[in-house]
């Protein structure tokens, strides 16, 4: 069992990612439907300790607003909300090239054993973007 | 702050930082040597030795000091290099991870099962051994919370710490029942009879002592079986009230387990989150969360107990010890409903009882 402590300082986190935590940005509250969004994502499993779901409103092909939820560790809720504020009004096409690198640089780099199994959001948008375009054909 | 990961390690007793405070000034010598100094610090050592075989119910001989219980436990373990190994799924890495590096299939068998399980608090049923095999026991979180006689229990092998009972890190202890095979894992010193090299740490053993000193003089295992027990229920049964989607993952029931750890999960909440969030209210615990620890599996306790990963990954351990109160209890019970709130709110998971 961990402390969640490391030996770089108070938290393995950094400060990004501790704001990002602690005042999570643009997440569902509660019931989904509170949120009038055009198309969902998903990604992740709950057994393997993280899921992201992504909700998109979208105006003019651009990412007018956006709302997600997760299941997941410090980093999961962190680099989610990271997402959010990073693909918020960005094209469709600008949105789906958000890439874990670019989650990671804007929180100020993630814990190293953190990175793949916490930066998952993108995929969660990507799978939403998909989805809103078949949902359009 | 409210500390509630005893089971982790504890605060320094006060007695111990004054013990080892004096010790590091006038028991500096090395306990090996042969002059006043040295005898000096060597008493303090064998002080500390006969404490520990009087509160376990050993001879003072039957005591090897270690750098700390993992290494304790690879002793034993090692010792036993190409014999078969029985360890239960619940013990601590440093058994199991020992164990599949040294275990064989000559006779006689080697069992290692805990008495208490350090993440749930729970009991094992220690195996019946048959005539010439052995039994080690690791009692890491028993120390100071139960009375422990290791001829009742009929145990060759036992491994202890000081600093689960407000002594400090890197001292621990080994129990090796006189007539037991016995292999040393530090060689190249005639410290410990030769069964562990190594220069005497006078200090932490100082320590040591004055932990143990402690725990008989107050009878602490009298104090965790009253006031402690009354702490860790108190807060299972507010959890269980107030908190939709929580689980026990401790059998509270006297008799079933430590009367210090409580191990609860939260449904659709992870651990992880739970703690840190904790954290910022100031509130100190660990989890059995895989993202904690670093791990890509979640706790192999409780997944070995639950079977459930959901319920590892979403699991919270409270760890009592003898300076929490009530105020404390409350403090947790202050912030966690809504923490848990919070994250269920935000979860992408629904919980079960919400939708029942």
């Amino acid at each position: 069992m961990s402390d969640g402590k490391s030996d770089t300082g108070d938290w393995v986190y950094s400060d990004t990612v501790k704001d990002h935590f602690l005042n999570p940005r643009n997440f569902l509250m509660g019931d989904e439907s509170k949120f009038d969004y055009d198309a969902v994502g998903l990604v992740g499993n709950p057994i393997c300790g993280d899921q992201m779901k992504m909700y998109i409103k979208v105006k003019d092909d651009k990412i007018f607003d956006l709302r997600w939820k997760t299941y997941g560790c410090a980093s999961a809720i962190a680099s989610t909300s990271a997402l959010s504020e990073l693909a918020k009004g960005k094209t469709l096409d600008e949105a789906l090239q958000i890439s874990a690198k670019d989650i990671d640089n804007y929180l100020g780099n993630l814990p190293k054993h953190k990175f793949h199994c916490s930066i998952l959001g993108h995929d969660a948008l990507r799978d939403a973007i998909n989805n809103y375009r078949s949902n359009k054909k | 702050m409210v500390y509630l990961d005893y089971a982790a390690t504890s605060p320094l007793l006060d007695e111990v930082v004054v013990a080892m405070h004096r010790a590091e000034k006038e028991l500096f010598a090395n306990a090996s040597a042969l002059h006043t100094p040295g005898h000096l610090a060597l008493n303090e050592v064998e002080d500390c030795r006969k404490l520990l075989a009087e509160l376990i119910n050993a001879k003072p001989e039957e005591i090897i000091f270690t750098a700390s219980a993992s290494e304790a436990n690879n002793t034993v373990i090692r010792t036993f290099e190409g014999y078969k190994i029985d360890t239960s799924p619940l013990e601590h890495h440093s058994i199991i991870e020992s164990a599949k590096i040294y275990s064989g299939d000559k006779n006689p068998k080697l069992y290692s099962y805990m008495l208490a399980n350090n993440e749930t608090g729970e009991f094992l049923e220690l195996p019946k051994k048959k005539d010439g095999e052995y039994l080690h026991s690791d009692l890491t979180q028993v120390l100071g919370k139960m009375p422990i006689n290791v001829k009742k229990l009929g145990l060759d092998y036992a491994t202890f710490s000081a600093h689960k009972i407000g002594g400090p890190v890197g001292v621990g202890a080994l129990y090796v029942r006189t007539d037991v095979p016995f292999k040393p894992l530090i060689i190249g010193g005639n410290q410990e009879k030769k069964r562990r090299g190594g220069t005497y740490n006078t200090v932490g053993i100082s320590g040591f002592k004055a932990a143990l000193e402690y725990a008989k003089k107050n009878v602490t295992w009298e104090i965790y079986d009253k006031k402690v027990r009354g702490l860790r229920d108190t807060l299972a049964k507010r959890i269980l009230d107030e908190i939709p989607g929580s689980s026990l993952n401790t059998d509270i029931k006297k008799g079933e387990s430590l009367p210090n750890i409580l191990n609860a999960s939260f449904e659709a909440a992870e651990g992880e989150s739970i703690q840190l969030y904790l954290d910022a209210e100031g509130i100190i615990v660990s989890t059995g969360s895989a993202c904690a620890a670093g791990d890509i599996k979640p706790s192999h306790v409780l997944m070995a107990k639950t079977g459930d990963a959901e319920v590892a990954h979403s699991s919270i351990r409270f760890s009592f010890g003898l300076s929490n109160t009530m105020e404390d209890v409350e403090k947790v019970m202050a912030v966690l409903p809504q923490i848990i709130a919070n994250l269920q709110g935000m979860s992408t998971i629904k919980i079960r009882s919400m939708n029942e």
